[in-house]
């Protein structure tokens, strides 16, 4: 168990399909920002999502497995970050985008990582990762339940 | 309200140990760095060194009595790092439905 959050879907569509509705301008403008967006998409590459209401949040393309595997790095707490911020690993949370295809459509799974990494320096991180990645997200529900009966 | 991400909140929880620490205080309501000290493979001194990483991110606040400082766990600071999680969490599940949404309406025929 990692810091981490994990959802996905199974979608009436072949992965090419859902592929590029993941990995271009066009549509990730749509139904991920919805006033636009920019990919370059190879690695090291600059993603920049947009949303009326809030800010643009910059990112930075990592894995570009076609029909397979897209992920990035971006801020994720991005209202609260300046536009010119480049995200760095430590940073920014990692988003991963796994296709399988499931029958005649798409297992779609996003996994986004690396919260406890966020306010740590680089050789902090180093360390801990060096050790142990913690095992704090499925407890912190639990956890929160306890001090909040703890303190009734 | 505020969406910001808690990362200091996060950093501190990525240490086993402090999830002990909170663990034992959770269900124990209060403890001092000796009698959590008892309980874990850790010295008294490492104890209140992630009790002071605790309180810095306001998961657990610390009370004088008498020549001991007895620790309780502060359970806003938790509550609203998994309502963040959950809010996260939930934005996610309405992007991919609109991804779904698209990816079906596009290649119905």
């Amino acid at each position: 168990m990692e810091d981490q959050i994990t959802r996905d879907v199974v979608i009436a569509a072949p992965v090419e399909r859902v592929w590029a509705l993941v990995t271009t301008a066009e549509h990730l403008g749509t139904w991920f920002g919805d006033d636009g967006a920019d990919i370059d998409l190879r690695p090291g590459g600059a993603l920049v999502l947009r949303w009326k209401e809030h800010s643009t949040v910059h990112g930075r393309v990592e894995t570009v497995e076609p029909h397979s595997r897209f992920s990035f790095h971006w801020l994720t707490g991005g209202c609260d970050t300046p536009a010119a911020d480049e995200p760095a690993d430590g940073t920014s949370t990692l988003v991963e985008f796994t296709l399988v295809p499931e029958g005649d459509g798409t297992r779609l799974t996003v996994v986004e990582s690396g919260f406890s990494t966020l306010a740590l320096s680089p050789a902090a991180r180093e360390e801990r990762f060096a050790s142990h990645t913690g095992g704090w997200a499925f407890e912190l529900g639990e956890l929160a339940d306890h001090g909040a009966r703890v303190a009734a | 309200m505020s969406t910001a991400a808690p990362p200091e909140v996060f950093a501190a929880l990525a240490d086993p140990t402090r999830w002990k620490v909170l663990d034992l205080l959770a269900a124990r309501g209060e403890g001092t760095a000796t009698t959590l000290a008892a309980d874990l493979p850790v010295s008294r001194v490492a104890v209140v060194k992630h009790l002071g990483v605790l309180d810095r991110a306001g998961l657990v606040a610390g009370r004088r009595v008498g020549r001991e400082v007895r620790y309780a766990v502060r359970p806003e600071r938790l509550d609203e790092t998994a309502d963040w999680m959950r809010q996260l969490a939930s934005a996610w599940d309405a992007r991919l439905a609109a991804l779904k949404a698209l990816a079906e309406e596009a290649g119905g025929d």
